[in-house]
C-alpha cells in the first residue's frame, strides 16, 4: 500500500512537473521531458506491480506487462507500455473523465470491501474500454487519486512545489485539458505551447508533428 | 624520524598535488541575498593563457575579468582579476513560428586561442552561437588636417598647411563586437560548443543533433550526428554534452542521458551516427533504484589536457575514462553519495535535474566539481585524497586558508560537520573552472564568482 501510495504520488508529481515545464521560458525541454516521462513510467510500473501483488488473481493483466518491471531493461518495458497505451488512446477524453465516477465510489481508501469493488469496477471498465486492462488501473488511479487528494490534500500540498493549491484543483481536469491540447498539437508544429493559435489545431497540415509530444500524451494518457 | 608528509596534509587531507592549501582571493558579484534572476551565473571559462576569465549569466551578459600583471615585489599573491569588458551577448528572442520565447541565458562560452592582439570567444544561448571579438584601444589619432577635434569638417579655405595625424595615448577602452552569428541550425536546445584543435572549425550540440561549423562561414553547417528517431515516440536518450579531442582534430565525444559516451571519428563517414567507441559502465544492481535512470544521465564531459583521458559527471559521481578502455571508467569519485537516499526529495524540489560541470587542473592530476550548500569538491588522482571546500563570504579575508568541510551522512554528527538535512539545496555550485597553468580556480555560486588560489609562501 505504501509503495502504491508513493508511486501514485510520484506519478501525480511528474504530471504536474510536465505541465509546469511547458510554462517555462524557452519552451519544453526535451531532456527534462524525457526524464520526467521515465520517472512517471517507473512509477506506473511500480504502482501496477504493487497493485498486482495486492489484488486477487482474478484480475488479469495483459501478458506483456512484466511482473517486476524494475528488473526489465527500459526498452522492453517501454514497448509494452506503448502497446498497452496505444490501444487505449481514444479521441474522447472518456478514460480520464472522473466526473462519470458515481459518488458511491468515494469510499475510504482502506476499507475492506474495497478490493471486491475494485475488481468489479475494473472488469466493467475493461468491457467498456474494449478489453484493454492496461488502461483500467489508470482509471482506478484517477479515482484513488481523487479520494486521496481529498483525504491527503494537505500532505501532498506540503510536499509539492508551489502553487500546490492550484495544481490540486486542476488535477481532475488537468489530464483532460492536457489531452485535448496535446491531441490538437500533435498535428501542429513542434513544441507549440497550449496557447498556440487556433488555426494550428484546425489545420492538421502543418509541419510534421514533433512526436516528442506523443511521448508525453501517451504517458499522460497511460496515467 | 619525522614522517615525510607535512603536518598540514595530515589534518587537511589536501586535494591537490604537493598538499595545496586553498585561500580565498576574490569574490565578484552582488552581496544581496535577493538574487536577480538575470544575474545568475550560467557559465565560467578561463582563456588559454589564464589571463582572462569569462562568465556568462542568465540575462545574456558576458563579463570578462583580466588578471593583473604579477607584481614581482609583492610575491605573496598572484595578480587579481578585475573587470575587463562587459557586454550583452544575447537578447531574448521570440520564435513566432513556434510561439516560443528563446531564452537569452548564456549556456556556454569557449575561447579561441589568441592569434593577434584581439581576443575571440564563442558564446551561445539555446539557439544561436556568436563569435565575439574583444579588442583594446589605447591610442587615438589626433591632429587631422581637414577635421576639427570633434569631427566636424573644417572650412576648406582655412586649411593652409598639411598636417598628418599622430596617434596619442588615451584611456584604455575595451570593445566587444560580434563578428559572426551562427543561427538557425538547431531545432532543440544547444547544450555544448567546442572548438576544434584545427582552430578553424567548431561543433555545437543540441539534444538530438551535433553540427560542425567553420568559424568563417555562418550560413552553413554540417550535421555530423543525428540521433533523432524516425518516430519520436521511440526516443530513449538525448545528447547531453559534446567536446572535440584536444589534439586529434578528427575526434570528438558526446555523452547521453543514459550515461554512455560515444567517441566518433569524422574520417569514418560524413554522418557520425555510428560511433567508433562506446564507453559504458554496467549498472551496479545494488544501486538500482527508482531514479537510477535519471541520475545516470551525464551532465558534462571533458577531455584531459593530454587527450588520454576524459572525465564525465553524472548526478552523484565523477568518472575518469581511459580512451583505450570502453567497458568501465578507470577511476570513480563519489561527489555526494549521501544524497543517494534522498533522491525522492531531490526529485520533488527539482534538484535531481541539476547539471553539474567538472574540470581538470592544468597537469590533469586533480579534478574538481561542485555540489550543494556552496560546497565544491576536488579529487587528487595521484594521492587519491579528496577535499570539500565551501565558497562563502564568511571566509572572505584575502589569503584566508579555506577550512575543509565535511558532511555527516548519518549517525552522530561530529563537531564542524554538517548533517545532510542541514544542507542548503538552493546554494549549488554548477560551474567551476581551473586556470590552465596555475592553481587558481573560479567557482560560481548562484550569482557570485569566487576566485581561490593556492597559498604562495
Amino acid at each position: 500500500m505504501e509503495v502504491q501510495k508513493e508511486a501514485q504520488r510520484i506519478m501525480t508529481l511528474s504530471v504536474w512537473k510536465m505541465y509546469h515545464s511547458r510554462m517555462q521560458r524557452g519552451g519544453l525541454r526535451l531532456h527534462r521531458s524525457l526524464q520526467l516521462s521515465l520517472v512517471m513510467r517507473s512509477a506506473r510500473e511500480l504502482y501496477l506491480s504493487a497493485k498486482v501483488e495486492a489484488l486477487e488473481p482474478e484480475v488479469s493483466l495483459p501478458p506483456a506487462c512484466p511482473s517486476d518491471p524494475r528488473l526489465h531493461p527500459p526498452r522492453e518495458v517501454e514497448s509494452t507500455v506503448e502497446t498497452a497505451t496505444a490501444d487505449g488512446e481514444q479521441p474522447s477524453p472518456e478514460p480520464m473523465d472522473t466526473q462519470e465516477a458515481p459518488t458511491a465510489e468515494e469510499i475510504p481508501a482502506y476499507s475492506a470491501p474495497r478490493p471486491a469493488k475494485v475488481s468489479r469496477k475494473r472488469r466493467s471498465s475493461s468491457l467498456r474500454d474494449g478489453g484493454d486492462a492496461g488502461l483500467v488501473p489508470s482509471k482506478k488511479a484517477r479515482l484513488e487519486e481523487k479520494e486521496e487528494e481529498e483525504g491527503l490534500s494537505s500532505e501532498v500540498a506540503d510536499r509539492l512545489q508551489p502553487p500546490p493549491a492550484q495544481a490540486e484543483g486542476a488535477f481532475p481536469n488537468l489530464a483532460r485539458v492536457l489531452q485535448r491540447r496535446f491531441s490538437g498539437l500533435l498535428n501542429c508544429s513542434p513544441a507549440a505551447p497550449p496557447t498556440a493559435p487556433p488555426a494550428c489545431e484546425a489545420k492538421p497540415a502543418c509541419r510534421p508533428a514533433d512526436s516528442m509530444l506523443n511521448v508525453l500524451v501517451r504517458t499522460v494518457v497511460a496515467f | 624520524m619525522f614522517p615525510k608528509f607535512s603536518l598540514r596534509s595530515m589534518f587537511h587531507g589536501a586535494g591537490g598535488g604537493n598538499d595545496i592549501q586553498w585561500c580565498f582571493s576574490q569574490v565578484k558579484g552582488a552581496v544581496d541575498d535577493d538574487v536577480a534572476e538575470a544575474d545568475i551565473i550560467s557559465t565560467v571559462e578561463f582563456n588559454h593563457s589564464g589571463e582572462l576569465l569569462a562568465t556568462g549569466d542568465k540575462g545574456g551578459r558576458v563579463v570578462i575579468f583580466q588578471q593583473e600583471q604579477e607584481n614581482k615585489i609583492q610575491s605573496h599573491s598572484r595578480g587579481e582579476y578585475n573587470v575587463y569588458s562587459t557586454f550583452q551577448s544575447h537578447e531574448p528572442e521570440f520564435d513566432y513560428l513556434k510561439s516560443l520565447e528563446i531564452e537569452e541565458k548564456i549556456n556556454k562560452i569557449r575561447w579561441l586561442p589568441q592569434k593577434n592582439a584581439a581576443q575571440f570567444l564563442l558564446s551561445t544561448n539555446d539557439k544561436t552561437i556568436k563569435l565575439w571579438k574583444i579588442s583594446e584601444r589605447d591610442k587615438r589619432p589626433e591632429g587631422y588636417n581637414l577635421k576639427e577635434e570633434d569631427g566636424r569638417y573644417r572650412d576648406p579655405t582655412t586649411v593652409t598647411t598639411l598636417r598628418v595625424p599622430v596617434f596619442r595615448p588615451m584611456d584604455l577602452m575595451v570593445e566587444a563586437s560580434p563578428r559572426r552569428i551562427f543561427a538557425n541550425a538547431h531545432t532543440y536546445h544547444i547544450n555544448s560548443i567546442s572548438i576544434n584543435s584545427d582552430y578553424e572549425t567548431y561543433l555545437s550540440a543540441d539534444d538530438l543533433r551535433i553540427n560542425l561549423w567553420h568559424l568563417e562561414i555562418t550560413d552553413r553547417s554540417f550535421n555530423i550526428v543525428d540521433i533523432k528517431p524516425a518516430n519520436m515516440e521511440e526516443l530513449t536518450e538525448v545528447i547531453t554534452a559534446a567536446e572535440f579531442h584536444p589534439n586529434s582534430c578528427n575526434t570528438f565525444v558526446y555523452s547521453s542521458s543514459k550515461g554512455t559516451i560515444r567517441l566518433c571519428d569524422m574520417r569514418a563517414s560524413a554522418l557520425c551516427d555510428r560511433h567508433s567507441k562506446l564507453f559504458e559502465e554496467p549498472e551496479d544492481p545494488s544501486n538500482r533504484s527508482f531514479f537510477s535512470e535519471i541520475i545516470s544521465s551525464i551532465s558534462d564531459v571533458k577531455f584531459s589536457h593530454s587527450g588520454r583521458y576524459m572525465m564525465t559527471r553524472d548526478y552523484l559521481s565523477v568518472k575518469i575514462w581511459d580512451l583505450n578502455m570502453e567497458n568501465r571508467p578507470v577511476e570513480t569519485y563519489q561527489v555526494h553519495e549521501y544524497l543517494r537516499s534522498k533522491l525522492c526529495s531531490l526529485y520533488e524540489n527539482d534538484c535531481i535535474f541539476d547539471k553539474f560541470e567538472c574540470c581538470w587542473n592544468g597537469s590533469d592530476s586533480v579534478v574538481m566539481t561542485g555540489s550543494y550548500n556552496n560546497f565544491f569538491r576536488m579529487f587528487d588522482r595521484n594521492t587519491k585524497r579528496d577535499i570539500t571546500l565551501e565558497a562563502s563570504r564568511e571566509n572572505n579575508k584575502p589569503r584566508t586558508v579555506l577550512k575543509p568541510r565535511k558532511v555527516c551522512a548519518s549517525g552522530k554528527r561530529k563537531k564542524d560537520e554538517i548533517s545532510v538535512d542541514s544542507l542548503d539545496f538552493n546554494k549549488k555550485i554548477l560551474h567551476t573552472a581551473w586556470h590552465p597553468k596555475e592553481n587558481i580556480i573560479a567557482v560560481a555560486t548562484t550569482n557570485n564568482l569566487y576566485i581561490f588560489q593556492d597559498k604562495v609562501n
